[in-house]
């Protein structure tokens, strides 16, 4: 188990670098933030000096190293834009990030489970194919345009919740719901197969055959087992959900991590979209991590990697 | 297991939508009304005919630069199943590839390939397209390449795992035996036997990129205009949802019959051939 | 996620989702746009462009009216004069103006800040023209500034002024000392009728009122908020709602939000759409006068403002000639000036110049803040080229990429437009500079006698021939056609119920939310 944990340790450690390395190159790739810091009419020789206080005119990896050095202390410099310590943007938008994706994992879970329990008892029925509708709708309509729909008949026309911006829990709604429905296409599917085969499963057809109630069968063994699975899936989406939910930051005016990420790529802002990079690519390993971890305390004889 | 699972007949509903949707693609020139190009300012936001002042000549009413919806739309089927056909497609090959190599040799080279793999998934999906987008500029080719440059990561990942349980197999170790040559045990013992999970994974996505490119046009970093792309139109539209809801709407019903019946397909597809097979 | 029980918390959502119409009025004004752009709380790390939200917790050194005349009542210098040589620049400052920190204004205050701004930190917009004409600060007492320039200049107190950017904002020294540039810009301080209260990065400020302002009295709100939403609908439906009390709107839906009951107030003229080639033109068609004005002919400006800018728009026809400046130098828009719409025309001076085969363009297209037509716009402007026999070649970009091919001049000859903001004169001068003197990276035109006019009225002490020289400017770029003037928009915003009565001025970038904060 030690020894398990110090590989995926130094697996874990070894892909961050990587991704270190990648939006290094990614981020400077995406051209000179200096024509959109600088006033118009910037001489050359003023150009010259922002690069310089800025540390942009070191060679390339200079600034790589000292970057990550940085970093591993946990200091992302300072933005480019807004000229304040990215750590303190990171600070104002990551709990946003945080809380809107754990409200629409809940929200899309609490759909989930019914839904994936139903279709799969109900497999082959209509009550199947619209559970397998309902939930497919949500991965086959842009998230911007449910969204924007969403605003203006609920917010607009029936005024029952706020349109955007942070506050209270009604505030959490619409944004919640419109990424929960995203996520719960893969939750509920996975729900339903994981519910399949458990059902399918000797020693429920054991369980069955001593008279156990259908209910009992379900409840008893089938959920219990596909919990697993559908606790993995629903941390790797929670890490992913914290980062990729842009659009609907966008739409929901939500200062998120993804809403920072936009601003810095369309700004150039260098640090910060290093800084948003990492950080998230360290919850997503630090998430898969653990959920590794948590699989082979539970089932010792799963090793991979 | 598999008993439940044969049963399964093909989904005809969603078939039937791709097969006319991809003939739609192909006879765009042949249907179209119109030159999907051609603006008319003076004749922007027509509605379509059944609404009042609605005309024939425009069927389904025309977009904010007064171009025919229908036509963009027939013309948009091409681009739009063309960006997620040809994504998934350049995605699987290339983590199709990564799979196979990684797991074949193992060691150091398949180490550090999962790593690099591992990497790509830590990236979040819209970022990368954005940053490349931003890079590169917003086109085709480009919009491709940066979704297809995450989603293979995917795949590799699967793939990997396959191709680690083949290799303690008999046949493979045979194969060994008689001298054959990495290239072709990978080519053909690895390949073919991992072949349907591959055919699964990437028939599950085309939607999915469908639907990333959309969002990616939201941000302003999809497929760009005028080449008519369903994403593309679906954003440009949303300024007009009350007061012109058919430059929108048209097209993401487009989107929502597509990528729902490619993901029913795909779901259909996993059942009969790679059942064990989760959620990846 | 500790609260996992879900369902009693959203009904709990559905109560606290009573609308809230109910709110008092006196509470907070809620300002909604679709960007707060820089978000700068330092007046000179980029303030101009937020102008809107600064000028509530800065007071300038020269004040002015909603209607874009410098004034006496609404800065700190109550009135100012220049020396016989026009190199002494005296202001006499206003008595009993305090900051957010209890002390009082004074010239020291005054001379630190301008000098900030001149310095090398700055980033501000008329701060390198600033530089080259101040050549120093006195403060002979307390209330009096003597701002003492190399060249005799009419510009000083207009460069100082609410009128421009953020050069003539007033900040206190002795704080400024205590905090330092990073310590101030986090947690400004100002004298404006409103101070800083706090800041969510791409998300909102919010200031608080002081209990009594010489400029303002008592201010109406206790506080105020700024909000950046950058979807529309959005924000329109925070309208519906009361969650807003001004928000930014599109020209295109506009008439939308008036048939809902929302009073619209325009800021007409707001800015001037204007596109350049980038240079160097020497090698391309570009470089041939007859080539630009076909270019100008083949665009139908009424068309476009009609349908791309919903009618919001009206035709412009000098390059980079900002309507606010024509007042006080007396210039006109005279009907010959006025581009008709001819292709035929365009066809001929394109056969002349022999490009009767046309040639290939670049357009870039892109969006920007305050301007959601840009790619519409561009598209079309690439359909009204190829109706002529061009062969434009449209380049989807974000405006970043597109301002480093500029700069960097890599893409000779195409296209780039702005959304400049209006403003008058003496910032019409400095934008045109911009464009045109040879040594800026942003220079889009070459012409030397052009060049000539804009170095002879900086040197210039009279302000009639000052103003005949500006003319002139302008009818040199028109008639050298130097660039692609396309249209003056309007810029909307909607109001909700409870503002009575605002006029949204035209003085640039600001939003004059002084009238509809004013206590008195």
């Amino acid at each position: 188990m030690r020894r398990f944990l110090a590989v995926r340790l130094v697996q874990s450690l070894t892909t961050l670098l990587l991704l270190s390395l990648a939006v290094f190159i990614l981020a400077r790739a995406t051209g000179d933030p200096l024509s959109l810091v600088l006033p118009m009419a910037a001489t050359e020789e003023d150009y010259t000096n922002a690069r310089r206080y800025l540390g942009l005119d070191r060679p390339l990896p200079e600034q790589y190293l000292s970057f990550l050095a940085k970093a591993v202390s946990g200091d992302f410099g300072t933005s480019l834009r807004a000229r304040r310590p990215v750590n303190e943007l990171l600070r104002e938008r990551f709990p946003n990030s945080l809380k809107l994706a754990a409200f629409s994992m809940t929200v899309s879970l609490l759909v989930a489970f019914p839904l994936g329990v139903a279709a799969a008892v109900r497999r082959g029925t209509m009550v199947d194919t619209v559970a397998k509708t309902v939930a497919g709708l949500g991965q086959a309509l842009p998230t911007f345009w449910v969204g924007i729909v969403l605003i203006e008949v609920v917010a607009g026309r029936l005024q029952w919740l706020p349109a955007g911006g942070t506050g209270g829990l009604a505030h959490y709604v619409l944004p919640g719901f419109t990424l929960g429905w995203f996520v719960l296409a893969g939750l509920m599917r996975l729900l339903r197969s994981s519910v399949l085969d458990v059902l399918d499963a000797d020693y429920v057809r054991t369980a069955r055959a001593k008279g156990a109630s259908e209910r009992a069968v379900i409840w008893r063994h089938a959920l219990r087992n596909a919990l697993i699975p559908v606790v993995t899936f629903a941390g790797v989406s929670f890490a992913i959900l914290v980062t990729t939910a842009v659009v609907v930051e966008t739409v929901f005016a939500w200062p998120g991590m993804g809403r920072l990420a936009y601003e810095a790529i369309t700004g150039r802002d260098f640090p910060v979209i290093q800084a948003v990079v990492l950080v998230t690519g360290a919850v997503v390993a630090a998430v898969n991590l653990t959920v590794d971890v948590l699989y082979v305390w539970i089932d010792p004889r799963i090793r991979y990697g | 297991m598999a008993e439940r699972r044969h049963v399964r007949r093909p989904p005809l509903l969603p078939v039937a939508i791709i097969v006319v949707f991809v003939a739609v693609a192909g006879l765009a020139g042949v249907a179209s009304p119109a030159d999907p190009y051609a603006q008319h300012l003076r004749a922007r936001l027509a509605p379509p005919i059944w609404s009042e002042g609605g005309a024939w000549t425009h069927p389904l009413g025309t977009d904010r630069l007064g171009r025919d919806l229908l036509s963009r739309i027939l013309y948009g089927a091409r681009v739009s199943l063309a960006a997620g056909v040809v994504t998934v497609a350049l995605a699987g090959a290339i983590g199709g590839g990564v799979g196979l190599v990684a797991g074949y040799f193992g060691g150091r080279t398949g180490a550090l390939l999962m790593r690099v793999t591992d990497a790509t998934l830590a990236f979040p999906i819209i970022l990368l397209a954005l940053l490349l987008a931003v890079t590169v500029g917003p086109s085709f080719t480009n919009v491709v390449v940066a979704i297809a440059l995450i989603l293979w990561a995917r795949y590799a990942r699967v793939i990997y795992g396959e191709v680690v349980s083949l290799m303690e197999r008999d046949f493979i170790a045979q194969a060994r035996a008689i001298g054959a040559s990495p290239a072709r045990i990978i080519a053909f013992h690895l390949f073919p036997n991992t072949a349907n999970t591959l055919i699964v994974l990437v028939s599950l996505q085309v939607g999915y990129v469908i639907i990333v490119e959309a969002a990616l046009s939201f941000l302003g970093a999809g497929i760009p205009p005028p080449t008519p792309a369903w994403g593309s139109m679906i954003a440009e539209g949303r300024d007009y949802i009350t007061s012109a809801w058919w430059v929108s709407l048209f097209p993401g019903l487009a989107i929502l019959l597509v990528v729902l019946a490619f993901n029913l397909v795909g779901d259909w597809l996993r059942d009969v051939l790679d059942p064990r097979l989760g959620q990846f | 996620m500790r609260r996992a029980i879900l369902s009693p918390l959203i009904v709990l959502c559905l109560l606290t989702a009573t609308p809230t119409w109910a709110q008092p009025s006196g509470g907070e004004l809620s300002v909604v746009l679709s960007s707060l752009s820089s978000e700068a709380l330092d007046p000179i790390l980029a303030g101009h462009i937020v102008k809107f939200y600064l000028s509530l917790m800065f007071d300038y050194l020269v004040g002015a009216t909603p209607d874009g005349q410098l004034s006496p009542d609404g800065g700190v210098a109550t009135r100012w004069e220049t020396s016989a040589d026009g190199k002494r620049w005296t202001f006499h400052l206003r008595r009993g103006v305090r900051f957010h920190t209890g002390d009082e204004l004074t010239a020291e205050d005054v001379k630190v800040s301008i000098v900030r701004a001149l310095g090398p930190r700055s980033t501000t917009g008329y701060a390198q023209g600033l530089r080259q004409l101040v050549k120093e600060i006195e403060t002979p007492a307390p209330d009096r500034v003597v701002i003492v320039t190399k060249d005799a200049s009419v510009m000083i107190p207009t460069l100082l002024s609410r009128l421009l950017s953020t050069e003539g904002m007033i900040l206190p020294k002795k704080y400024l000392e205590a905090k330092g540039d990073d310590g101030f810009a986090r947690a400004p301080v100002g004298s404006g009728p409103y101070r800083f209260v706090e800041q969510v990065s791409g998300s909102h400020v919010r200031l608080e009122a002081v209990p009594s302002h010489w400029r303002l009295g008592a201010p109406k709100y206790k506080t105020v908020v700024f909000k950046a939403v950058p979807e529309e609908t959005t924000r329109i439906a925070m309208l519906r709602r009361g969650e807003a009390d001004i928000v930014e709107i599109s020209r295109e839906r506009m008439k939308e939000v008036e048939h809902a009951g929302y009073t619209v107030h325009l800021r007409r003229e707001d800015g001037q759409i204007e596109g350049w080639f980038v240079q160097p033109w020497s090698q391309t068609p570009i470089r041939d006068k007859r080539v630009r004005e076909a270019l100008n002919l083949a665009i139908d400006r009424k068309e476009l403002a009609e349908t791309v800018f919903g009618g919001q728009a009206a035709p412009a026809a000098v390059p980079f000639g900002l309507s606010w400046s024509f007042p006080e130098i007396k210039f006109k828009i005279t009907p010959e000036m006025v581009y008709a719409y001819d292709p035929g025309r365009a066809k001929k001076l394109l056969a002349d110049a022999g490009y009767a085969n046309g040639f290939a363009i670049d357009v870039f297209a892109f969006q920007l803040p305050g301007f959601p037509e840009g790619r519409a716009m561009a598209e079309a402007i690439a359909g009204y080229w190829q109706n002529v026999g061009l062969k434009p070649r449209l380049i989807p970009v974000d405006y970043p990429a597109f301002r480093k091919q500029w700069f960097d001049r890599t893409a000779p000859g195409a296209l780039g437009y702005y959304n400049i903001a209006n403003r008058d004169w003496i910032g019409t001068y400095a934008l045109i500079d911009k464009y045109a003197a040879p040594t800026a990276k942003s220079a889009s035109i070459r012409d030397p006698e052009l060049d000539g006019l804009m170095d002879a009225l900086i040197h210039q002490p009279d302000r009639e021939k000052t103003y005949a020289l500006m003319r002139s400017i302008f009818n040199r770029l028109r008639t050298e056609h130097l660039g692609l003037p396309l249209v003056y928009y309007h810029t909307p915003y909607a109001t909700s119920k409870r503002i009575p009565r605002w006029n949204p001025g035209a003085v640039m970038y600001e939003l004059n939310i002084d009238e509809v904060v004013a206590g008195k």
